[in-house]
């Protein structure tokens, strides 16, 4: 017996029957493996103790309750951003309201204690910052297309100078060049436009009548 | 800061400010300090809602900031004050069971408003409370109340911003409390105008957590003294402890000694209540030193006697207690046994656990492996040198590390409290619908009482919430009591935990 050491007899227990023993395990007790991975709610083997339930408790239930109310009334509960799913609703206008009424508020902080970052004017300037570059951009695109259009312009117009002369250049291209604008305006903003065809000059102090029927003898403009 | 903290930590921020907060609450737990910009980056969220978190938990005391350098600020989450944020309603009950109503009001509000000026403070209770003649709450008396809360020094003054040069970033440097003076002409003026944009304040209040743990602390020791002995030797503990605050810094480990002859002299005073302890204080001072825990020890014999309170050992025999609670809860009494027989004995080899335990050997062994793969107990191996006959023994010594095992216990308290909020946030989110349903039913209903509706309609509406719909509600609101009371008995545990680990580890 003595001297029988680890992994003699071809048994694969790493621990020898002394062991074994030392450890209380007796001759056939040895448990068969278990594979299974413990349960994830294991059972409660002793049912716990009761809590208390007297006056002071439940004092402090209801404080705690009224506690947690207040918080998430209060601009310190940081709410989502409303997600829509793309799909109108009636109610969403309530919904809205509700929201941008909590929105609005601004946690009541002592700000000289906070760093300037958080402070509610570094958020606006930074708000103006984040605003300044998106005008420019839009400006350089519509920079861009007003200076194409231009350019073709002047091609067209280049070829009318040829057949027309100065005085019927001048009124074509002022002509030319109101369309262009309105054309544009429609594209920008289309209720916009409505005020300024109003805004626009129509009245005919019947100056150049005569002009107009010239121009028609001469033959088409375009 | 463990992991199990960070959950909690997690969890807590999540029930009182939202997912949103918990997001920034969770990176910042798990990072230490972090600029805004990073926020931003790992959190994914937008920079406006993280700055409103941060806001948020700026504003609560829950996180603080340093200077990185002249621009970027660190941000760093201050997990033990989250921990507090369960403990409110204890401090509350608190002050009304010890100042009363008004008190509880005041510190009802400025837990809520984290920090305040006095005169806010005190305007916005006055209003709130202006119709309720009930209550008879006039503001100078919330005044007086006030002064005298912050001379007990449960409030006081919040650290005040400074500014270095060259910087824009404040600094928050604290402040020693000054008790305020505050003009009540100005305050009553300022109610009859409605407003107080005439009264220039601008000193901030908080409320002092460290004094209210102090009254718990007393509280316990007193509770385990009055358990232990009687009353008579409860109220005797009292005094000792209030002789202790005049002597010897509050949360120190062992008072300074305390005169025998004081106490005997303030036991006097108080003989009309507790005549026995007058007639008997030499001999409850004796059973107090032998069989007080250890509470209490006597250091010399002059003037009749001097004592000093161990509040540290106190702490110990508290957690000591604690985890053989555990224990028992857990694996049974005979567990219990084998545990406490382990830390009776300090170091005890395994056959004589079994002999001492009286238990038998099979079971004694399997309890005895169990508790350690529980993290209760240890085992330190003693190699002997070779022998004669070649076979060389080791001995295994088995022991408490009061200490480690302490911090598992801490870690069952923090994974328990995650558990039971999880719980709680699963089935609010579960029943959301119908908890929704039935606070509109309750509006509903209080309004047509208001107008005056008959009792018909009403009943009517009330009918909405069908006999099964109801009977859902009222297991869910069961639930969600026994959750919230299971919350906050284990914030006492953890309150016992933390005092433990206040004083430094001495082997």
């Amino acid at each position: 017996m003595a001297g029988r050491g680890r992994g003699r007899g071809g048994s694969n227990l790493s621990l020898t029957h002394d062991q074994l023993q030392a450890l209380g395990i007796a001759r056939g007790e040895n448990t068969p493996q278990n594979v299974a991975p413990p349960p994830l709610f294991p059972k409660l083997e002793v049912k716990p103790l009761p809590l208390p339930s007297d006056a002071a408790t439940d004092y402090m239930l209801i404080v705690k309750e009224q506690f947690i109310e207040y918080l998430h009334e209060s601009p310190a509960y940081v709410r989502k951003e409303a997600e829509s799913d793309g799909i109108e609703r009636y109610s969403d206008k309530y919904k809205m309201l509700a929201l941008n009424a909590k929105k609005d508020k601004v946690l009541d902080c002592v700000w000289a204690n906070m760093p300037p970052e958080l402070r509610p004017q570094a958020k606006k300037v930074r708000k103006a910052a984040a605003a300044g570059p998106k005008p420019k951009l839009s400006n350089a695109e519509a920079i861009a297309k007003r200076l194409q259009t231009l350019e073709k312009k002047e091609i067209q117009e280049g070829d009318e100078a040829m057949e027309t002369n100065d005085n019927e250049e001048t009124v074509n291209n002022q002509e030319v060049n109101d369309d262009e604008e309105v054309e544009d305006e429609h594209e920008e903003e289309f209720e916009i436009d409505d005020g300024t065809d109003y805004a626009n000059n129509y009245f005919d102090n019947g100056e150049d009548y005569d002009e107009e029927d010239d121009n028609l003898d001469d033959g088409p403009v375009y | 800061m463990s992991r199990q903290m960070g959950r909690v930590v997690s969890s807590i921020l999540e029930r009182h400010f939202g997912e949103i907060v918990q997001k920034v609450g969770d990176d910042l737990f798990s990072y230490g300090g972090r600029p805004i910009g990073m926020l931003v980056r790992h959190t994914g969220l937008p920079r406006n809602q993280v700055v409103d978190s941060l806001r948020t938990l700026l504003k609560f005391d829950l996180a603080t900031f340093e200077p990185y350098n002249d621009v970027v600020v660190d941000y760093k989450l201050l997990p033990e004050n989250v921990l507090l944020m369960i403990r409110y309603p204890r401090y509350l009950l608190q002050m009304k069971s010890k100042y009363g109503s008004e008190a509880e009001m005041l510190v009802e509000e400025l837990l809520q408003q984290a920090t305040c000026t006095a005169t806010t403070l005190l305007f916005n209770i006055a209003t709130k409370f202006k119709d309720d003649k009930e209550k008879n709450i006039t503001i100078l008396g919330l005044k007086d109340m006030f002064i005298s809360l912050v001379t007990a020094g449960y409030i006081q003054q919040a650290p005040v911003a400074e500014l270095k040069e060259g910087s824009e970033i404040p600094t928050l440097i604290p402040v020693a409390t000054i008790v305020p003076d505050l003009d009540s002409r100005a305050l009553l003026q300022a109610m009859n105008n409605g407003h107080i944009n005439d009264i220039k304040d601008n000193i901030y209040w908080r409320v002092n957590y460290d004094r209210f743990h102090l009254d718990f602390r007393d509280e316990i020791m007193i509770k385990a003294i009055t358990r232990r002995i009687d009353e008579n030797a409860g109220e005797l503990m009292r005094f000792l402890l209030e002789k202790m605050y005049l002597t010897s810094a509050p949360w120190a480990p062992e008072s300074s000694p305390l005169c025998a002859v004081e106490l005997r002299e303030r036991c006097r005073s108080a003989a009309t209540d507790k005549p026995l302890l007058h007639q008997f204080v030499d001999q409850y001072l004796k059973v107090l030193e032998e069989n007080g825990a250890g509470f209490v020890r006597r250091v010399g014999d002059a003037g009749s006697g001097q004592f000093a309170v161990r509040a540290r050992h106190a702490a110990l025999q508290l957690v000591l207690a604690a985890l053989e609670h555990c224990v028992t809860e857990r694996l049974g009494s005979k567990a219990a046994r084998i545990f406490r027989l382990i830390y009776t004995k300090k170091y005890i080899e395994e056959d004589d656990i079994q002999k001492n335990a009286m238990l038998v050997n099979k079971e004694c062994k399997q309890l005895t492996y169990k508790l350690m793969e529980e993290h209760f107990i240890s085992v330190q191996p003693m190699r002997k040198p070779a022998s004669a006959g070649g076979l060389a023994k080791a001995i295994y010594l088995y022991h408490v590390k009061l200490h480690t095992v302490a911090y598992t216990g801490l870690e069952m308290c923090y994974r328990s409290l995650h558990n039971v909020l999880r719980r709680a946030a699963h089935e609010r989110s579960a029943h959301a619908r119908l908890v929704d349903k039935q606070r509109r039913v309750r509006t509903i209903v209080h309004g047509m009482r208001l107008r005056g509706e008959p009792q018909r309609n009403i009943d009517d509406v009330e009918e909405t919430l069908t006999p099964p719909e109801q009977a859902v509600l009222q297991g869910v609101e069961k639930r969600l009591k026994q959750l919230s009371t299971a919350e906050l008995e284990l914030d006492r545990n953890l309150f016992i935990f933390k005092w433990y680990f206040m004083y430094p580890y001495v082997e």
